[in-house]
């Protein structure tokens, strides 16, 4: 099945379309010029039209929810929101962290993939594997390098750390790619940093388990709450 | 002759709205669903919550839409969308999911700027009010006069510097913790209050040109509240929003009618939520009809933000030819 993936939840924008568990094709841009916003739909244009696929020939789609840029997923899932509605297909929402997770099932290890947030935080959770499927121990939640770091030392066995905003540790830490700190070791690599294809095949097997989402109620998964609302809860509880 | 169903869709500040409207003229649909109660608890609209609310509420108003005109998306023949002005994050959603759905069902794409949608409103009621006129449009994001000469003809001559007037409006309603938003309080409160009781400024009304200014007022009645109080004299509120009411409604007033008679155009035609106010209304085409100008306005609930305007200013647009690539950005200002 036909199954088109969307991440728009970091800096790369990025789809994909994969059929029976294969990727098709795969294009992505670096954004610095113009924004997801307006190269989404011409990026896609041309990805169907270069490669001969047809809109109606799209089965499902797949987009990144999250966690990741505010703005960037909102972008992603009104876009797939639209194309789901228009074509009368399936959509469903894919976990942007257990999707990293899923590209690098084959490591020896826990896996803890991670999302650079704002103010020197990081959106991360911590997974076991079990018969060829994630298991989430730990997360989803956000926190400095320190926090997930003590989390992450306290397990036995081998972690394997992934994603967007690693750099910013590793020069932190002073350790050289493929290095690692006790148990914890780092994958730095260009696959970190776009998604769309592990996104589509994660959804299509949702959609063939007919597990797929509400197209009214799905939503990002931000994790983290808007300032705004926090501060007057803060606020609020002092008057009392 | 084939019906034309436009599906406009409008999330540009805190109002999550789609309506369908055919042939411009007949409003099969307006739904909005407004954040305002939300928005009341911090005094203003908060953009990261107002996105995030759009974002929840998008498929299900533009569903009602159509349900509601007892249609299906094959029925609709254009999707108008606004690129901006407004919020960048509020835009987004709205701009994004109707792209998408034009793209995937290759119907034409319309984006309509938000002011436009404010000002060709009035076609829903008045068939096509003759060209040139000119367009006031007020509200809390904007005080702008329009020299509009077709549908791809509009040029802004005058605009405010500062705040927006149903900015200020908000401004000194939150200030006297009144609540939001601040316009139809104040106007509520004016009325039984004396117009002449507090002469505050009226800034730039007898400069050359078109722009407006309202900071500066916003300045004076609060500090008109702080003197008070330190004088240990008591406000009267209904007198202070009177005189404040009539201060906005006088610079306007003034600007949009030597507007019209500068370009020698008989035709004024409102726009955007403070020209829900009823006194602003009246006393604007009681003036203009002085010099035989007439003044066109939109029922009050097509004031404030809604989709019907993105619909009908989006059926114009495609009657002209007017359409847009999937490339279409927003833009705040």
């Amino acid at each position: 099945m036909n199954i088109l993936g969307i991440d728009t939840s970091a800096k790369t924008l990025n789809l994909a379309v994969v059929n029976d568990d294969e990727m098709v094709v795969d294009y992505r841009i670096n954004t610095v010029e113009r924004t997801h916003s307006a190269l989404i739909l011409p990026l896609l244009n041309s990805m169907l039209n270069l490669n001969g696929i047809k809109l109606k020939q799209i089965e499902g789609i797949a987009v990144s929810i999250g966690p990741g840029s505010f703005t960037g997923l909102r972008i992603g899932l009104s876009t797939a929101k639209g194309l789901s509605f228009a074509l009368s297909i399936p959509i469903v929402g894919i976990n942007t962290l257990e999707s990293y997770a899923f590209r690098w099932m084959d490591l020896p290890g826990k896996l803890c993939p991670l999302i650079k947030a704002r103010r020197g935080e990081y959106y991360f959770a911590v997974f076991n594997k079990k018969h060829n499927s994630l298991h989430i121990i730990k997360g989803y939640q956000c926190a400095d390098w320190n926090k997930i770091k003590d989390e992450l030392l306290r397990y036995d066995n081998k972690v394997f750390i992934f994603g967007c905003g690693l750099e910013d540790i590793l020069k932190e830490e002073k350790v050289e790619k493929s290095k690692n700190i006790e148990n914890i070791h780092f994958i730095t690599s260009n696959k970190n940093i776009a998604n769309a294809a592990n996104i589509a095949l994660i959804g299509e097997k949702k959609i063939l388990e007919n597990t797929y989402d509400d197209i009214y109620t799905l939503s990002p998964f931000y994790i983290k709450r808007p300032a705004a609302e926090i501060k007057k809860e803060k606020d609020d509880s002092k008057d009392i | 002759m084939k019906e034309t169903n436009i599906m406009g869709i409008e999330t540009s500040c805190d109002e999550t709205a789609v309506s369908i409207v055919r042939n411009g003229k007949h409003l099969l649909s307006n739904i909005i669903a407004s954040q305002i109660e939300i928005h009341q608890r911090y005094g203003g609209v908060v953009p990261e919550i107002a996105s995030r609310k759009h974002m929840e509420l998008i498929m299900v108003i533009c569903q009602e839409a159509l349900e509601k005109a007892e249609l299906s998306l094959d029925d609709i023949d254009g999707i108008a969308v606004v690129p901006g002005p407004g919020l960048k994050g509020s835009l987004l959603v709205g701009l994004s999911f109707g792209k998408a759905i034009a793209f995937a069902s290759g119907k034409p794409l319309i984006g309509v700027n938000h002011i436009e949608g404010h000002i060709f409103v009035n076609f829903l009621n008045n068939e096509e009010i003759l060209f040139p006129f000119i367009s006031l449009v007020v509200s809390g994001g904007h005080t702008s006069l329009i020299l509009v000469q077709s549908i791809e003809q509009l040029e802004v001559i005058g605009k405010t510097r500062d705040d927006a007037a149903g900015e200020v409006l908000d401004k000194i309603a939150k200030y006297l913790g009144l609540g939001y938003p601040g316009g139809p309080i104040i106007e509520k409160m004016a009325k039984t209050g004396k117009d002449d009781a507090i002469n505050f400024p009226r800034p730039l009304l007898n400069s050359n040109g078109f722009d407006f200014s309202f900071s500066g007022l916003k300045t004076a009645v609060i500090n008109y509240i702080i003197n008070s109080k330190a004088a240990q004299q008591e406000v009267n509120i209904n007198d202070l929003c009177a005189s404040f009411q009539r201060a906005i409604i006088d610079t306007v007033k003034h600007k949009t009618l030597t507007a019209a008679n500068k370009y020698n155009i008989s035709r004024i035609v409102l726009g955007g939520g403070v020209v829900a106010n009823e006194q602003l209304r009246k006393e604007l085409t009681e003036d203009a009809g002085k010099s035989n100008i007439s003044v066109y306005c939109p029922p009050k609930e097509l004031c404030t933000d809604n989709a019907a305007m993105i619909a009908v200013a989006g059926f114009y647009k495609l009657k002209a030819g007017i359409t847009n690539s999937f490339d279409l950005d927003v833009f705040t200002e």
